[in-house]
């Protein structure tokens, strides 16, 4: 029997997927331009159905969007392991406020991290899909 | 052959058995297989199909809204990202649902779900 002396595999995983989830979504929400820190040269991303590569392609789509200043409720995050050199998938789901509107969008958008040499990752697949009512 | 229609006709094979035969789902899945069902970890052919089987509703038919894939790095795996909603027998509202795979090439020639998450999207 394992001592209990710590998170399992399963619980690293999950903490690890929360704190790129948060992360991630405080960038976008607070400091959109850094979020190309996150991306990769080979980081692909598929917005609403449109397909984008690489760090710059990315960066700029992301900044272009048409909204100044936004909010991302998280209400959902699972994560599995992905056999892809320790890679993590996250799937979430939540709400974004944009400034000036009425009603939160619904989203869904999954993750593909891949670990770097520094200890930290990167996401090299990214898909983001509003849910319509 | 196109990534997009590769993903497409897995989304369409997948949601075909589920609606139809949900038992046959048991050959897209293989030991190192892992579903994520509204928050409920299942590993292994076996304990998903499992799940799925005994899921409370017989009869139920999925319609897909939006089918999205990437490639997922080199040993060839496809990430698919759909988004629809499930229409269950005698239910006046169809319920929208998000689900997530990747797939993983199989020596002869196809594709096994290694990776599942599926969610429903409440209003």
């Amino acid at each position: 029997m394992e001592k209990d002396d710590g998170p399992s595999m399963e619980d690293q995983l999950e903490l690890v997927a929360r704190a790129f989830v948060d992360h991630y979504y405080y960038l976008f929400d607070n400091n959109r331009p850094s979020l190309s820190s996150l991306y990769h040269q080979t980081s692909l991303l598929t917005f609403e159905g449109q397909k984008i590569q690489g760090t710059e392609n990315i960066a700029s789509k992301l900044s272009q969007l048409p909204f100044q200043h936004c909010k991302h409720f998280i209400s959902t995050m699972d994560c599995q392991s992905s056999p892809c050199a320790g890679g993590i998938i996250v799937f979430v789901s939540g709400s974004l406020q944009l400034q000036g509107e009425e009603h939160q969008l619904r989203f869904s958008q999954m993750f593909q991290l891949i670990p770097t040499q520094q200890g930290s990752f990167f996401v090299q697949n990214d898909i983001f899909r509003l849910n319509y009512g | 052959m196109d990534p997009d229609a590769v993903a497409k006709a897995f989304v369409e094979h997948y949601y075909s058995t589920f609606d139809t035969t949900r038992a046959g789902l048991a050959n897209l899945y293989q030991d190192t297989s892992m579903l994520t069902f509204e928050g409920e970890k299942i590993q292994g052919s076996q304990s998903i199909v499992s799940k799925l089987t005994s899921l409370p509703f017989q009869q139920c038919k999925h319609n897909i809204t939006t089918v999205d894939c990437q490639p997922s790095g080199p040993a060839g795996g496809m990430l698919v990202f759909v988004s629809g909603n499930l229409q269950l027998a005698g239910e006046q509202h169809a319920l929208k649902f998000s689900q997530m795979f990747h797939l993983m090439p199989t020596p002869q020639g196809s594709f096994f779900v290694l990776n599942d998450i599926f969610r429903l999207n409440y209003a």
